[in-house]
């Protein structure tokens, strides 16, 4: 069937307007305008860039005779630095109560032995670090993660409820938002207890409350930065440094099945670090 | 480039905290200066976390048929450089030759730096490339 004028005319206005929307994310994402959605927040949605710590090699293919070498892009990787605009203060380490001071050390030390994470287990919240993607609604944040236990998700709703009391502790916890002029603040409680809040054998208790921030710079990148408390086994709240975070074009990827059965093996205690 | 956005590039920061290779380092279990060949016959390719599994029957000296099991990088690094298990698993049922880093325990068990194809293409991880490279 042979499309009406009418059809006609609404397809290419559809057209149009999609080349606008692109033409105006671009422009808005380069320009120094901070992208914003029709309620007027900062708009987060959006494809981070995957900030996995991946060995920084590369590998080497025989093709036909023909060499290809291609390397592990680490471009969105850079140094700590304290000018990231909008970052509240932070220190290199928490503070244990000194009760604990021990079981930190020898968490740390036996770390390939007793990290959840290296065995496949969920990192929780704020190990799993910032989303991969962040759907924006009205009512509620939507981010997603790609992870080797699986690849999680949680939604943060934003309607000013409390927090779920009654829910049962989980390792992504029970998670409230609300806006702090441009910044989403994250609040999230009720976790399960076997989880580290870091690598350095951060352990922590029930009583983890962990706040994440997040904002745009004015070139639209994102900024994750976490500040942890735990009145079960820390002095005070503690604020790790800020995470300055790419715009990534990088699908999503469904992560492969976790098997490890290395812990037996081991003769040593070395270990990667993920930062 | 303006000088805001030069600014921005300049002060970007360390991502956030990793966690697909917190993990033992590839020395507690094998050891990384022997670095040996074995020709054999793979059977089986698993692209799992944390790291991909490569299974290979090499025929051992008195002719026996020993079973052994190779890990590598994690998965998403692999894809990451370009390479997907289906170039890999082209090697099962084909005879190649691998080169491997021994568990020091003394098991079947290997760390795969290298996988050479009966039709002489071959997948290489970085490191040894990577000295090539900077040789003047």
């Amino acid at each position: 069937m042979k499309p009406t004028l009418v059809t006609r005319t609404v397809m290419l206005t559809a057209a149009v307007l999609v080349v606008f929307l692109s033409v105006t994310l671009v422009y808005s994402q380069t320009s120094g305008k901070t992208r914003r959605t029709a309620d007027g927040h900062p708009d987060l949605s959006g494809t981070w860039a995957f900030g996995i710590d991946l060995p920084p090699t590369g590998v080497t293919k025989v093709v036909d005779g023909q060499v290809i070498r291609s390397r592990v892009d680490q471009s969105a990787r850079h140094a700590i630095n304290n000018d990231v605009p909008g970052a509240l203060p932070w220190t290199k380490a928490p503070s244990y109560k000194p009760e604990f001071q021990e079981k930190v050390k020898h968490l740390e030390a036996n770390e390939s032995k007793l990290d959840g994470v290296f065995y496949c287990g969920r990192p929780g919240v704020p190990r799993i670090g910032s989303p991969r993607k962040i759907v924006q609604l009205p009512n509620e944040m939507i981010f997603l993660y790609e992870d080797i236990s699986g690849d999680p998700y949680r939604i943060i709703p934003m309607d000013g409820r409390k927090h779920n009391t009654k829910a049962n502790p989980s390792y992504y916890g029970d998670a409230v938002g609300h806006w702090e002029k441009d910044i989403l603040v994250v609040d999230t409680t009720n976790f399960v207890e076997d989880t580290w809040f870091g690598e350095d054998g951060y352990f922590h208790s029930g009583k983890l409350h962990v706040i994440e921030r997040l904002w745009l710079t004015p070139d639209n990148n994102l900024v994750y930065q976490v500040t942890v408390d735990d009145p079960g086994v820390l002095t005070g709240p503690w604020t790790n440094f800020p995470h300055l975070i790419k715009p990534s074009t990088e699908l999503l990827e469904e992560s492969p099945p976790c098997k490890d059965d290395d812990g037996s093996r081991l003769l040593n205690l070395d270990h990667h670090l993920q930062r | 480039m303006n000088n805001r956005i030069l600014t921005v590039s300049l002060i970007f920061v360390l991502l956030v905290p990793g966690l697909l290779v917190a993990h033992h380092s590839p020395s507690a279990i094998f050891d990384m200066k022997m670095r040996v060949p074995l020709k054999g016959s793979v059977t089986k390719v698993d692209w799992i976390n944390p790291h991909i599994v490569v299974y290979m029957d090499v025929k051992g000296d008195d002719g026996k048929v020993e079973n052994w099991k190779f890990e590598s990088n994690p998965p998403r690094w692999f894809t990451k450089v370009g390479v997907t298990r289906a170039d890999i698993a082209e090697a099962i049922g084909q005879t190649v030759t691998v080169e491997i880093v021994k568990a020091i325990d003394g098991s079947k068990y290997g760390y795969l730096q290298k996988i050479t194809f009966e039709n002489g293409n071959s997948i290489a991880l970085g490191n040894a490339s990577e000295k090539e490279e900077a040789k003047p």
